[in-house]
C-alpha cells in the first residue's frame, strides 16, 4: 500500500471550532476602529486577518500535506508526520486490539470520519487518522483486519501475561447475525429520568418551584437552577451519548454502536472483560430493567472509554448480553450467602440483600437497597483479596471482603457479613485465584 | 482455615522494626515544629493568655495521645508468606488484611526516605494489575526488605512462568 494522506477537508474541519474566536477577537478591536471611522487602521486589521489567515491555511496544509499513512509489508501500520519535527510510528497489527471508527459531530456534517487504531501495549500504542471519507475508512479498517489476520502470529509462550493486561487477541472483528440489543430511544430516556438521584432532585426542583411560587419569594429560583439545571443536564448529556445505544456480536467480541451527535463504535473484546456490575435503582424494578457496567483491562480513559455494556434493558435481555461476555455465567443462579440478622444495626436498609456467591468460575456481590447491584469478577482475573474491618463491624462480628480486579467502574465487594464467612470466603476466592490462573 | 478464629490474628505474623516507632515519632516531632510556631504566634499576639493556656493544652494532649497511637499502629502491621501467596495485615481502627497470590504480583517496590535511610528501615510495597490492591510492609530492616522483594520476585516469576 502507497502512502496515503487524509481527506484534504480535514485541516478545515480541525480548525473549525476555534473560527467563532478568532471571528470575535477580530471583532472586539474592528467595531472600535469603525466606530472611529479610522479607515487606514480598519485597513490594517484587515490586511492582517488575512496574512494570518494565509499563514494558517498555510500551515495547516502543509502539516495535512506531511502527514501519510500506509500499510507496510511486514504487516506495520505507519504514520509519518510533523513539519519541523518529524515522527514516524509503526503499529504492530499483530499485536491489533481494536478498530473504530468515530464521527465526530463537526466531521460528520461534511461526511469524514475518523479511524483509531490500537494496539496492545503500554503508553500510546495507537494511531488516529483524521479524518477520511466513510467508505475509505471502511475499506481502510478491513484492511487492517485482513493484515492482521494474515501476520497474527501463535501466542508466544515466553511472553509474560500482565494480570490479563496483554492478551493476545484474535484480531478479527466481523459481526455476526442481528443485534444482540437495542435501546429505543423512549426508554433510554426515560431510563435517564427514573436514575434515583435524578428523580430525586426533579422531585425536588418541582417542590422548590411549587414553594417559590405560592410564596412569591425569588430566593428559591437560585436552587431551583442548580436541583433541576444539573439533572437535565446530565440526562441530556447521557442521552446524546447513548441515543441508538446497539449492541452487536462479533468474531471479536460485543460491538458498541451508540450516540446522536457524534457516534462512537467501539469492541468490548469477551478476552478482556475483568469484572461487570448489574445495576437495577429504585424506580426502574417496576418494568424490570437493568443497567450493565464493565471493567475492561487495558483500556486508556478516553471518551470512547466502554465501561457500560448497555445503559438500560430489560433483565433478561441484558443477562444474555452478559453470558456472551462471561460465557457459562448464570446471574440469577448464584449460590448467595447472605449477610447474618445482626448485620441490620451496621446497614439497616440493605442488610438483607447484602450477600456473596462463589462459583468455580467467578465471586459475585450483592448490595445496596434504593440502586440495587450485583457486582462479578472472574476468578482469573482477581487481583487481590481485601478484608476490613471497622470498629463498628468488630464490635458486631462483622467484616467486608473486596476482591480488588483492574481499575474501571466496577468495585467488587462483599460487606457486612459476619467473620466466619468472610474468612471462609477469602480463603476459598484465594484457592480458586490460584487454579483459575493455572488451568 | 478453622471457623471460629479471628482472620485479624492468625498465630505467625512477622511484626516489623520498632524503629518504625521511631521514625513516625521523629516525623511527628517535625510535625510539631509548625504547632510550636503557632504557639510562638499566639504568644506575641495581643490575644489574652487564656487561649495560649489553652493552645498549649490542647497541644500536649493530641501529642501525647499520637505518640502512644504510632506504637500501637506499627505493632499492628504484620506480614506472612505463604506456600502460594503473601498475607499483609494492618491498622488498629479499621483492620485490614490483603491477601496477594504471588503470581498477581508485577512490580515490588523498596522505599526509603531521609529519616528512614538514617535509622536503617525501608518500606516494600507490592504492586499488582489493580489499583486497589493495599499491600504496603513499613518497617523492615533494609536487608530483610531486599531478602523479601528478591524471595517475591522469583515467586512471582516461577508463579507466572507456570501458565
Amino acid at each position: 500500500m502507497t502512502p496515503r494522506r487524509t481527506n484534504p477537508l480535514s485541516p478545515l474541519v480541525q480548525a473549525a471550532p476555534a473560527i467563532p474566536a478568532a471571528i470575535l477577537f477580530l471583532l472586539g478591536p474592528g467595531a472600535g476602529m469603525v466606530s472611529r471611522g479610522d479607515s487606514r487602521a480598519i485597513a490594517l486589521v484587515i490586511a492582517t486577518a488575512i496574512v494570518g489567515y494565509a499563514v494558517f491555511v498555510g500551515l495547516s496544509w502543509l502539516v495535512w500535506w506531511r502527514r501519510t499513512f500506509w500499510i507496510d509489508a511486514d504487516g506495520d501500520l505507519r504514520m509519518d508526520s510533523g513539519l519541523i519535527q518529524r515522527s514516524a510510528r509503526r503499529l504492530q497489527l499483530s499485536r491489533l486490539q481494536s478498530v473504530d471508527i468515530v464521527a465526530p459531530f463537526l466531521a460528520r456534517l461534511v461526511g469524514l470520519v475518523e479511524v483509531r487504531v490500537e494496539v496492545a501495549g503500554a503508553g500510546d500504542s495507537r494511531i488516529v487518522l483524521r479524518y477520511l471519507k466513510r467508505d475509505e475508512a471502511d475499506a481502510l479498517r478491513h484492511q487492517v483486519l485482513a493484515t492482521a489476520r494474515r501476520v497474527d502470529p501463535a501466542p508466544s509462550p515466553d511472553q509474560p501475561d500482565r494480570g490479563g493486561l496483554a492478551d493476545p487477541p484474535g484480531p478479527i472483528d466481523v459481526e455476526v447475525g442481528a443485534p444482540l440489543a437495542l435501546v429505543p430511544a423512549g426508554r433510554l430516556l426515560g431510563s435517564l429520568l427514573l436514575r434515583s438521584v435524578t428523580a430525586a432532585l426533579l422531585v425536588a426542583t418541582a417542590a422548590l418551584l411549587a414553594m417559590t411560587i405560592l410564596t412569591q419569594g425569588p430566593a428559591g429560583l437560585i436552587l431551583v437552577l442548580i436541583t433541576g439545571g444539573l439533572p437535565i443536564l446530565s440526562v441530556v448529556t447521557e442521552f446524546l451519548a447513548n441515543y441508538g445505544f446497539r449492541v452487536d456480536r462479533t468474531t471479536q467480541g460485543l460491538r458498541i454502536r451508540r450516540g446522536l451527535l457524534s457516534t462512537q463504535t467501539r469492541t468490548i473484546p469477551a478476552k478482556r472483560v475483568h469484572a461487570i456490575a448489574v445495576i437495577s435503582p429504585l424506580l426502574w424494578r417496576r418494568w424490570n430493567w437493568v443497567r450493565v457496567s464493565v471493567t475492561i483491562a487495558g483500556v486508556e480513559s478516553d471518551q470512547v472509554r466502554p465501561d457500560v455494556l448497555i445503559p438500560v434493558a430489560p433483565r433478561d435481555e441484558a443477562l444474555r448480553l452478559i453470558a456472551e461476555v462471561l460465557p457459562g455465567v448464570d446471574v440469577e443462579s448464584l449460590p448467595f450467602e447472605r449477610a447474618p440478622a445482626r448485620a441490620r444495626w451496621r446497614a439497616p436498609w440493605s442488610w438483607s440483600y447484602l450477600a456473596c456467591a462463589i462459583t468455580p468460575q467467578v465471586i459475585a456481590c450483592r448490595s445496596g437497597r434504593i440502586t440495587r447491584r450485583i457486582t462479578i469478577a472472574l476468578h482469573a482475573r482477581v487481583q487481590s483479596v481485601r478484608l476490613t474491618e471497622g470498629p463498628w463491624e468488630r464490635s458486631l462480628g462483622l467484616a467486608s471482603l473486596h476482591a480488588d480486579t483492574a481499575p474501571g467502574p466496577v468495585r467488587v465487594a462483599a460487606r457486612h457479613l459476619s467473620l466466619d464467612q468472610v474468612d471462609a470466603l477469602a480463603q476459598h476466592e484465594v484457592g480458586l485465584m490460584l487454579r483459575a490462573r493455572q488451568s | 482455615m478453622a471457623t471460629g478464629t479471628d482472620p485479624f490474628t492468625a498465630p505467625g505474623w512477622v511484626p516489623v522494626s520498632p524503629r518504625l516507632t521511631t521514625a513516625r515519632r521523629i516525623t511527628l516531632g517535625l510535625e510539631y515544629l509548625l504547632v510550636l510556631a503557632g504557639g510562638i504566634g499566639i504568644a506575641v499576639s495581643p490575644l489574652a493568655v487564656g487561649w495560649l493556656i489553652a493552645y498549649a493544652a490542647i497541644a500536649i494532649v493530641v501529642f501525647a495521645w499520637a505518640w502512644w497511637l504510632i506504637a500501637r499502629r506499627v505493632r499492628s502491621f504484620g506480614y506472612l508468606e505463604r506456600d502460594d501467596d503473601l498475607l499483609v495485615v494492618s491498622g488498629i481502627l479499621i483492620r485490614r488484611l490483603v491477601i496477594v497470590p504471588y503470581g498477581r504480583m508485577q512490580m515490588v517496590d523498596v522505599t526509603a526516605g531521609p529519616i528512614d535511610r538514617w535509622l536503617g528501615i525501608s518500606t516494600v510495597q507490592l504492586h499488582t494489575a489493580a489499583a486497589t490492591t493495599d499491600a504496603t510492609i513499613p518497617g523492615l530492616v533494609p536487608a530483610d526488605a531486599a531478602a523479601l522483594r528478591d524471595r517475591l520476585a522469583a515467586l512471582g516469576e516461577q508463579r507466572n512462568a507456570g501458565l
